[in-house]
């Protein structure tokens, strides 16, 4: 096996090594995400100016791109909490190779995710409507909304996932300080606090960490359930039903799984990872894939039986139209890309072939962005009144909005992966020890 | 420290020499001062017979402190105009039980930040003079200090647990013999 082959210094010079000044390709890669990105800041000023309807949200799609995307990226973190704080808990030794990436996944996610109510908005100046702050009435938030739910449940997770991504990495940051020299090193030196491993220290922080841990877990099943209630709180058929909490947050994990894997495949070749990200690991978040699809695809059937057993006409209507009515392809596309797709990893052959996982990754994702898409436009767009059916497609300047998104959190990736440690040196050098004591 | 004690530093490769050196330094009358490591140990800390550490307590009163807040917000801001809502009651306990939830975790989080950075004396800049920066890649460090009078004593022990040694006076450029003080144990 290659991991019998590192070292603690082996790991340490791997993923330092990272950090050297960068080359031109990844400045031009740099670049072009940053043009995205402009991209979508134009689209949204374009927006800010001349008024939401330049999007393609309307009577009776209220909800279009800006909450799919929404839904999307928040679904997107929860893999990386699973990963670093779910199975960091049941003691699964193969998540420390990606805990790191996968934490900061989580961390730049959810601040895509938090762009789009801004966005959605419209009148973004307005934003303080959404902070518990009395208006010029004395009118306060109405914490009964699952809306006022999300404000609190996403500053959360953002506030949360931020400072255990923060905290896992101080031992990391002060072994860079100490190999650094110059401004890097003063660099270092501040944001590492002082870290210098000492016995009190490890003391404190094992058991911060686990504390950690066992606070994430909660809580980033309660986020995406919020985020489930957004929606299973509306008295819309297709929306109100009590598996949304469990349906959401299991697609949020499938989701977040894929894009793992989506990042750090070409991460491991670009930084020659193959000893630390081995085969191995990726082949167990694959594993872990086929088992959210299934739990994913047992919630679209347990919807369709559901509708049917109930013989709620307008809820059999909205899953009928759903499955044969004129958004039938995203419906099929979501079928197959989140349920079928994935049971290729049961081959083992495909779950080991870099190219293979790299390219199921990409369905999912595809997949998860289409559940988003069916379950938010394909019920408001055909609910209880026929005459108030309607259609939905996103406006070009929807489009940009969107691509700047993926843009961003691109970008902030890829600034991240060459100035901080990609891989947890720490965790690595754990997995090696087998007196390795994190979070006892 | 009193000007008539001095520090050894024990550098080791791996952490079961630096654990046997903890046990061996308990039995001495030597004093053991820290103990660095570039991960957390099992081994380490059963030699250290350390207690358990304190950070819990912040986490806890934390959480409790964030659930009455999250949950009190709720309410205060529902009856400043006591407007029924949907149906339901002004102060309704199950969607209030929520934001009380999150505000749990919250602040049950910044009760363990700060428990950790206080408890572990975060952030400290000023480097000890014989830290080695080898001690957050692959070695680990055991410092004890003695009498003056006792250093040749210890820096033996340290030699004799398979350690490379660091002195005050190797920092200060002055390397290579043991310092000058008495007999060996």
């Amino acid at each position: 096996m290659t991991q019998t082959a590192l070292t603690y210094q082996s790991i340490d010079d791997t993923v330092i090594d990272t950090l050297a000044p960068p080359d031109r390709n990844y400045w031009v890669v740099v670049a072009l995400l940053f043009c995205g990105v402009l991209m979508g800041a134009v689209c949204w000023l374009y927006q800010i100016f001349t008024g939401i309807g330049v999007g393609g949200q309307n009577n009776p799609v209220h909800w279009g791109t800006y909450l799919i995307n929404f839904v999307f990226w928040v679904g997107i973190a929860h893999s990386g909490t699973l990963i670093s704080a779910i199975l960091h808990l049941f003691r699964a030794g193969w998540r420390n190779p990606i805990a790191r990436a996968a934490e900061t996944m989580t961390v730049f996610a959810v601040c895509t995710a938090g762009l789009y109510p801004f966005i959605h908005l419209g009148r973004v100046w307005m934003v303080y409507y959404m902070l518990p702050i009395p208006n010029q009435r004395t009118l306060w938030p109405n914490f009964q909304s699952p809306l006022m739910f999300d404000v609190v449940a996403i500053s959360t997770y953002l506030t949360v996932s931020s400072l255990f991504w923060y905290t896992g990495m101080l031992p990391d940051l002060a072994a860079i300080r100490d190999r650094a020299t110059g401004l890097r090193r003063k660099v270092f030196a501040i944001i590492s606090l002082g870290w210098t491993g000492e016995y009190e220290q490890w003391r404190h922080y094992t058991r911060g960490y686990l504390f950690f841990a066992a606070l994430a877990t909660p809580l980033v099943i309660s986020v995406h359930s919020v985020v489930s209630w957004d929606f299973a709180l509306g008295v819309v058929p297709g929306w109100h039903t009590t598996i949304f909490a469990p349906y959401f947050v299991a697609g949020a994990i499938h989701s977040g799984l894929a894009m793992v894997l989506t990042l750090m495949i070409p991460l491991r070749k670009i930084f020659h990872y193959e000893k630390i990200i081995t085969v191995r690991v990726l082949e167990s978040v694959a594993k872990t894939i086929v088992f959210t699809g299934l739990i994913v695809g047992f919630a679209y059937g347990t919807e369709v039986f559901i509708a049917w057993y109930s013989h709620n006409i307008v809820e059999m209507e909205t899953f009928r139209w759903r499955m044969f009515g004129d958004y039938a392809v995203e419906y099929w596309i979501m079928v197959v890309c989140n349920t079928v797709i994935p049971l290729l990893f049961l081959i083992k052959p495909i779950r080991t072939h870099i190219k293979w996982l790299f390219v199921i990754s990409i369905f999912v994702n595809i997949g998860m962005w289409y559940e988003r898409f069916v379950i938010i436009i394909g019920s408001v767009a055909h609910d209880f009144l026929p005459y108030a059916w309607g259609l939905y497609r996103p406006t070009l300047v929807e489009f940009g909005i969107m691509i700047g998104s993926f843009c961003l959190f691109f970008f902030l990736f890829v600034l991240f992966v060459k100035h901080l440690p990609s891989v947890s040196m720490t965790e690595m050098k754990e997995t090696l020890h087998e007196g390795g004591a994190h979070a006892d | 420290m009193p000007t008539d004690r001095a520090s050894i530093m024990g550098i080791f490769d791996t952490e079961t020499q630096a654990a046997s050196a903890i046990r061996g330094l308990h039995n001495t009358a030597y004093t053991l001062e820290r103990v660095h490591s570039p991960i957390p140990s099992h081994v380490i800390a059963g030699a250290m017979e350390a207690p358990k550490s304190k950070v819990g307590w912040f986490t806890l009163a934390g959480g409790i402190t964030g659930f009455f807040a999250g949950f009190l917000l709720a309410a205060f801001t529902s009856a400043r105009w006591g407007m029924i809502v949907g149906g339901k009651p002004i102060v309704a306990l199950v969607p209030f039980f929520i934001v009380g939830f999150e505000f749990t975790i919250l602040f049950a989080v910044f009760g363990n930040v700060l428990g950790l950075i206080s408890q572990a004396r975060l952030p400290r800049f000023k480097q000890d003079e014989l830290y080695d920066p080898r001690f957050t890649g692959h070695k680990f460090g055991v410092l004890a200090s003695c009498n003056a009078s006792e250093c040749n004593g210890l820096y033996h022990f340290f030699e004799a647990k398979g350690a490379d040694i660091k002195t005050a006076e190797e920092v200060q450029g002055e390397p290579g013999q043991p310092p000058q003080g008495g007999p060996t144990p």
